[in-house]
């Protein structure tokens, strides 16, 4: 079986960032690591090739990203993927999900996987849209939102859990070829050691342009489904009241507010 | 070309109407003018027509119903169903929650069809063109976006933001759309379980004290359990403490989770983040105990300390006595 | 007969060896003796190969030309059992009995061999007669006294006094798992002492008769046979003869048995401990093995026997079950499943079935078959996984055991196996991957690492940028703690007050490393070390001082491998060297009753015993010893990686075994530490043990402050 697993290298804001000119957010405030969901998918991809069902079977670990999501494709390979794909064109800057989508699609469609791996969402974007979009491109059958999967080899299904509000859950079946976006706690992701990390080095990683995958800026650019006017730091707290002071007087604020509002 | 107009997508589980369906008529309303005015309300569902009345709030135009081959959701019939309505229809603006089902399918709507898109949105308007804002930076901070040299947009609406319309308020009339769904269906439904049931219901609770992420480790699980205990509130979590096996799904609050009312609702290490909001968010009195100041939660919270929750832990057991 | 006459007879008394033994009897006997040494030498090489094949380090483990100088020295400690007399005088003084009444009766027969089969048959020269003869029999006798001593000890030490070290059940198996209670241990325990007492005493008794026989009425110096002597003066000769005989080959069969099976038996400690004793490292635990280049791309760490050093194999083949380990444990002690007494055990177990066949698994004391050369050690049925993270990585063990034996190392070269397959705490794995991203265990934006200054009423030095004295390492705890963040900025003021000239790495400082690599993540730990010592060597300074005996072990002991090369000093060393300078006028002005805690990096891993201590008298405190102090001192929980790991709820913490220890001193006030990480854990566990009115934590550095202060209102004033 061969698995595609979609990553992306998510950006975190310090608690004391600062906006540039012109919307963005100074580099030196932000920190960046594989999105948390997708370590659980990637988990779900390894862990499935390495039971008896998908035995020997191929992870390739996606990326649409510059050069930093390097390391994201380097903590999959840590962890065992085999092979990693990053594209790349100073036109994605700011990509949105559909755009992202499509040159994903691009890449899944020349390595035709028999299941492809999403992250429900990434923890930066919160869009929850890439996975499907993908999806929807490729015209692939899929599950949003995995919480249990299990493999039946004799008749090429999955069982899957799809997780719905309020703590229900939908048991469905899928045939391959198809694409799950998982969600966390699906799994417990393998710690990579800084050992496998630096070995990891020596596994194939191939960076692509847009051309390299067919497509060029301008069909990237009409896949595009919105464009950020500009960033704006909302207005907090509009109707929280800071309680400051030392921890003391915070804690006996809380006493006092609880106490006013049950009796209430 | 759009004939402009707004399409609201509604929403149902297991013969239920969802909430969402009729907050998107509010949001509708803050576009509609931009677009024509028109809004129609779509259905997808085995007996779509039940849920006409219901959803053809004051402000609707038409109800339009499709009948659905499964008798529950399902991603592809549902998505060929919603590209045959805005084939048919071509509305402006297509409006959907941003919900489970949503995310299965809609996305590969907008991709398939080219069409403007944004998930999640929190805010919609009119300014020569669709605008909306979202979330950037895990809420952090807000984006406006445009959707520039597109003919009909696809948003999908954060829940609990626009109030709900009254349903069955309006008189508009309902129309079947023939769409052929046959044989779209890829996945076969198998059962619904739940999976919250627990040893306490939270949602019953009237001082809920919620901790998150922030409390770092397993071990200080009895720390909290213990202030609680002495505060005399129910203890409830965010969902990485479930993620993590350290506590019952049953006390988790949000989306996936309980979604609880308490009278007071006292958050400690938690950032805040959609999907824990849409289970709090309307609960009387909100405290938020965060080292974060930019913590979305703030955005929620009646009450706000930018504070160690350890800190204040340890001062709260000592308040207490 | 009175002493002048010895000497007379002394010319013509000698022994007559074979005596009436006919030939073919004489020639089974050499036969006999013949095949016990043969089976002895196969039994003593085989494991040389198996050691050999450790592929997880050098053999032999040091270079042929260290390996005299280290023999020699190996011989030193044996002979003069420094070793094993350590916290066991008892035990101290029954094994000298039993090692030199052994050493001396086997020199004794192998001398009379000599004479007998080599030097008067061939050369017609017999030395064992007259003065020589009579001193042999006096040396003897003495030793076999002696050796009779000293298994009698040991025998009603085992028989009644039963310490709880020498039981050997197993903290890391429950009731009714096989195992549990190794009964073959026991069995072979005794066995082991009673054929040596019986030796010992065949041999008196054959000497008795053969007096009473040829001498009635002997009353020489040959004092146990003399009284065997005594017992049989009523017995015909006849009689006598025949018992003689009897005896003769009784004793001396079982001479030979034993000594054929020395290397498959508990005797075979006689080779193993010497070896591993002689080889031990004195820096095992305190600097880790790092990652040999041609072992770069296997897997780290043991997982299978194959992977183990050579030294480390050796070593599972030399524990003597003294059970020293197992009482020093923390671990142990607070009820984990761990002992390291067992780790050895279970793994030398392994080796031995790993030998194969029948022998193998007796050897092993177990039948079951585990444990083959690729088999995994850690599991169900070897070491168990939570076995391997209950460790603290102390160095207790290491420190008790009186052959060198290095469990702490061996524990984490297992941890490394176990890290690279994932079988880690979910805790610990954010914690690494925490570390890995912001530098820091504490997962703040490295940046902040010298916010802790900013609270103080002068600058710290940035060491990058200005030439300073003293490089202060502050490490995480002191760096992000708030309340360990207070002890920095005290220890901050005194040196600033001292006119010290100081300076700290601000964020060109990260995690020094030193848990890292207990816990097993040697590749992070590398990463760190390489930065570190990057930033460090890039600034100009005299000493590096750090308010952490984590970093202190690290920065001393095991950067000098990657290359660095810094005089790293405690900070209790540099305030003692700063109070007797007279920079700091403490003169005596506190009257607390202190107890001093001896963290397990600063004292065991390092040697600083003496200066804390010092300056508690210096400050006027008076000092109580905890009864586990100095090499001995408990570890308070935090090392190893522990801290990252849940403790089960409802088990002692041995943080709370140690503050119980402390209050049970007589009026004692404050309890003192000079680790942060100590001050995290004891000031918890005064509270959870429910001691918060009976004693209070104070850093060492507070107390030197508060010394200061009067000093300070006198000379405003
Ligand atoms: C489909 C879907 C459904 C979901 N359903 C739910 C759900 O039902 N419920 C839910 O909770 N989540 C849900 N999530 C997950 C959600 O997106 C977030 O990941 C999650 O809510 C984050 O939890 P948190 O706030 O505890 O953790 P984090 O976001 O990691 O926040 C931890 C916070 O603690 C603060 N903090 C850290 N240390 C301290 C300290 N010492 N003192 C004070 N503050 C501190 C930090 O500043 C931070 O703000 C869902 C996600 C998806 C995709
Ligand atoms: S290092 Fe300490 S905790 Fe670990 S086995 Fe040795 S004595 Fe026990
Ligand atoms: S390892 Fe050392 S201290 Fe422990 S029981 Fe064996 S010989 Fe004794």
């Amino acid at each position: 079986m061969k698995f595609v697993v979609c990553v992306k290298q998510v950006a975190s804001l310090d608690e004391e960032f600062e906006l540039l000119e012109g919307g963005g957010v100074d580099s030196d405030f932000v920190e960046w690591e594989l999105n948390e969901w997708d370590t659980f998918s990637l988990e779900a991809a390894l862990a499935l090739r390495e039971s008896g069902e998908g035995e020997g079977g191929e992870v390739v670990a996606v990326t649409v990203g510059e050069q930093e999501a390097e390391e994201a494709l380097l903590a999959c390979l840590a962890r065992g993927a085999d092979r990693a794909v990053r594209v790349w064109d100073e036109s994605l800057q700011g990509a949105d999900p559909l755009a992202v989508a499509r040159v994903l699609a691009a890449v899944v469609e020349r390595e035709s996987p028999d299941l492809v791996f999403c992250g429900v969402q990434s923890s930066d974007a919160v869009t929850g849209s890439t996975g499907t979009a993908l999806a929807g491109y490729l015209d692939m059958a899929r599950v949003a939102v995995v919480t249990a999967l299990s493999y039946d080899a004799p008749s090429s299904t999955l069982t899957v859990d799809r997780e719905l509000e309020s703590g229900l859950v939908e048991v469905v079946r899928i045939g391959l070829p198809a694409l799950l976006t998982i969600q966390t706690g699906i799994n417990e992701p393998r710690y990579a050691t800084l050992r496998a990390i630096k070995q990891a080095r020596e596994k194939p990683l191939v960076t692509y342009g847009l051309e390299d995958v067919g497509l060029d800026a301008g069909a990237v650019g009409v896949a595009a489904g919105a464009h950020t006017i500009e960033l704006q730091t909302p207005e907090r707290g509009a109707g929280a009241q800071l309680l400051d002071g030392s921890p003391a007087e915070v804690a006996a604020r809380i006493v006092e507010i609880v106490q006013e509002r049950m009796s209430g | 070309m759009s004939d402009g107009g707004v399409l609201i997508l509604a929403e149902a589980r297991q013969g239920e109407l969802r909430e969402v369906s009729l907050e998107l008529v509010s949001a509708a309303r803050e576009v509609a003018a931009g677009v024509g005015g028109r809004v129609a309300v779509a259905v997808i569902d085995q007996q779509a027509e039940r849920f006409a009345n219901a959803v053809g709030a004051d402000g609707v135009s038409e109800v339009l119903t499709v009948t659905s081959p499964t008798e529950h959701f399902e991603a592809h019939v549902w998505q060929r169903a919603l590209e045959g309505l805005i084939e048919r229809e071509r509305p402006a603006i297509v409006l959907a929650g941003h919900t489970i089902d949503s995310l299965g399918f809609v996305p590969a709507v907008a991709a398939r069809l080219g069409l403007g898109f944004a998930a999640d949105v929190t805010a919609v308007w009119w300014a020569q063109g669709p605008r909306a804002r979202r979330g950037a930076y895990g809420d952090k901070l807000h984006a406006e976006l445009d959707f520039p040299g597109k003919s009909c947009t696809l948003l999908t609406v954060r829940p609990g933001i626009f109030a709900a319309a009254p349903a069955g308020s309006g008189a508009a009339a309902a129309r079947a759309v023939e769409i052929d769904l046959d044989g779209t269906a890829r996945t076969e439904h198998v059962e619904f379980r739940d999976v919250a049931i627990g040893d306490v219901d939270i949602t019953k609770a009237e001082f809920l004290l919620s901790i998150g992420r922030g409390i770092e480790d397993k071990d200080n699980i009895p720390r909290f359990e213990h202030l609680a205990e002495r505060f005399g509130a129910t203890l409830s979590v965010s969902r990485p403490l479930v993620d993590a096996g350290w506590m019952p799904n049953a006390r988790q609050v949000g989306q996936s989770g309980k979604t609880v009312k308490p009278r007071v609702y006292l958050a400690l290490g938690i950032s805040g983040a959609v999907q824990h909001l849409a289970g709090m968010r309307s609960a009387d009195t909100i405290i938020a105990v965060n080292t974060d100041p930019e913590a979305p939660i703030f955005g929620v919270a009646h009450f706000g300390a930018v504070a160690d929750l350890f800190e204040v832990a340890d001062e709260l057991e000592r308040a207490l006595g | 007969m009175p002493g002048g006459g010895t000497l007379l007879q002394a010319a013509v008394k000698t022994r007559p060896v074979f005596w009436h033994l006919s030939v073919g009897l004489k020639i089974a006997w050499y036969a006999l003796a013949v095949v016990s040494v043969l089976v002895f030498l196969y039994g003593v090489a085989r494991p040389f190969y198996k050691w050999s094949r450790g592929r997880g380090g050098p053999w032999p483990p040091y270079p042929w030309r260290e390996l005299p100088a280290r023999l020699w020295r190996g011989l030193q400690s044996l002979l003069s059992h420094r070793t094993i007399a350590r916290r066991d005088r008892l035990a101290g003084w029954a094994h000298r009995g039993i090692f030199y009444g052994w050493i001396v009766l086997f020199a004794g027969t192998v001398v009379l061999g000599f004479n007998t089969d080599f030097t008067k048959p061939v050369f017609g020269l017999d030395y064992f007669h007259g003065n020589f003869y009579l001193g042999y029999k006096e040396v003897l006798n003495v030793l076999g006294t002696v050796l009779i001593a000293g298994v009698l000890v040991m025998m009603f030490r085992r028989g009644v006094l039963r310490p709880r070290k020498l039981d050997y059940t197993r903290p890391d198996r429950a009731p009714g798992e096989v195992h549990l209670e190794r009964r073959t241990y026991r069995v072979g325990d005794w066995a082991f002492i009673s054929i040596l007492l019986v030796i010992a005493l065949t041999g008196f008794v054959l000497e008795g008769v053969r007096i009473a026989m040829s001498h009635p009425g002997y009353g020489g110096t040959q004092f146990g046979g003399w009284v065997v002597a005594q017992a049989l003066s009523g017995v015909s000769s006849a009689t006598l003869g025949g018992v003689r005989h009897g005896l003769w080959w009784f004793h001396g069969l079982l001479a030979i048995a034993f000594v054929a099976s020395i290397p498959y038996t508990k005797a075979g400690h006689m080779i193993t401990s010497y070896l591993s004793l002689s080889l031990r490292d004195p820096l095992a635990g305190k600097r880790l093995a790092v990652i040999p280049p041609e072992r770069a791309s296997a897997p780290a760490g043991y997982g299978q026997l194959q992977d183990f050093s050579p030294l480390h194999l050796l070593q599972i083949d030399a524990c003597t079950k003294c059970g020293r380990c197992h009482e020093a444990c923390p671990a142990n002690a607070t009820g984990r499943p761990l002992s390291p007494r067992d780790v050895v055990l279970e793994l030398h177990e392994q080796s031995n079935v790993a030998i194969g066949g029948v022998l193998g698994g007796l050897m092993a004391g177990r039948l079951d078959g585990g444990g083959a050369q690729d088999d995994a050690v850690v599991g169900q049925d070897g070491v168990r996984t939570e076995t391997v993270w209950s460790c603290m990585q102390c160095n207790a063990c290491v420190e008790a055991c009186p052959v060198g034996i290095e469990q702490a190392p061996i524990i984490n070269q297992l941890r490394r196996r176990l890290v690279e397959e994932g079988e880690l705490d979910p805790n610990v794995q954010s914690v690494l991957q925490t570390i890995h991203k912001s530098g820091n265990s504490f997962g703040e934006r490295n940046r902040r690492r010298g916010r802790w200054t900013e609270e103080l009423d002068f600058d710290v030095k940035d060491a990058r940028r200005e030439p300073v004295e003293v490089l202060w390492f502050v490490g995480d705890y002191a760096s992000f703690d708030p309340r360990s963040q207070r002890v920095s900025r005290t220890l901050a003021r005194l040196l600033d007050r001292a006119g010290v000239e100081f300076g700290i790495l601000y964020d060109g400082e990260r995690n020094s490393g030193n848990d890292v690599r207990r816990v097993g993540e040697e590749g992070l730990f590398e990463d760190l070390a390489e930065h570190n010592i990057a930033a460090i060597s890039e600034c100009e300074f005299q000493r590096i001082m750090t308010s952490d005996p984590h970093s202190l072990n690290t920065l001393r002991n095991e950067y000098p491998v990657l290359g660095a090369d810094w005089q790293v000093l405690h900070h209790a060393e540099l305030l003692l060297e700063l109070i007797l300078a007279g920079r700091l006028d403490v003169g005596g002005r506190l009257s607390y009753r202190t107890t001093y805690h001896d963290p397990c990096y600063l004292g065991r891993h390092n040697g600083v015993y003496e200066a804390p201590r010092q300056i508690l008298r210096e400050l006027g405190c008076t000092l109580l010893e905890m009864p586990r102090n100095r090499s001995n001192s408990f570890c308070c929980g935090a090392g190893g990686g522990r801290i990252w790991i849940p403790d089960e709820p409802g088990q002692e913490r041995p943080a709370e075994n140690r503050i119980r220890e402390a209050v049970a001193l007589q009026a004692v006030e404050l309890f003192v530490v000079s680790c942060p990480k100590d001050v995290t854990m004891f000031e918890d566990a005064i509270k959870t043990s429910g001691n918060a009115e009976r004693i209070e934590l104070r850093e060492l550095t507070e107390l030197v402050e508060e010394a200061l202060l009067p000093a300070e209102v006198a000379a405003t004033t």
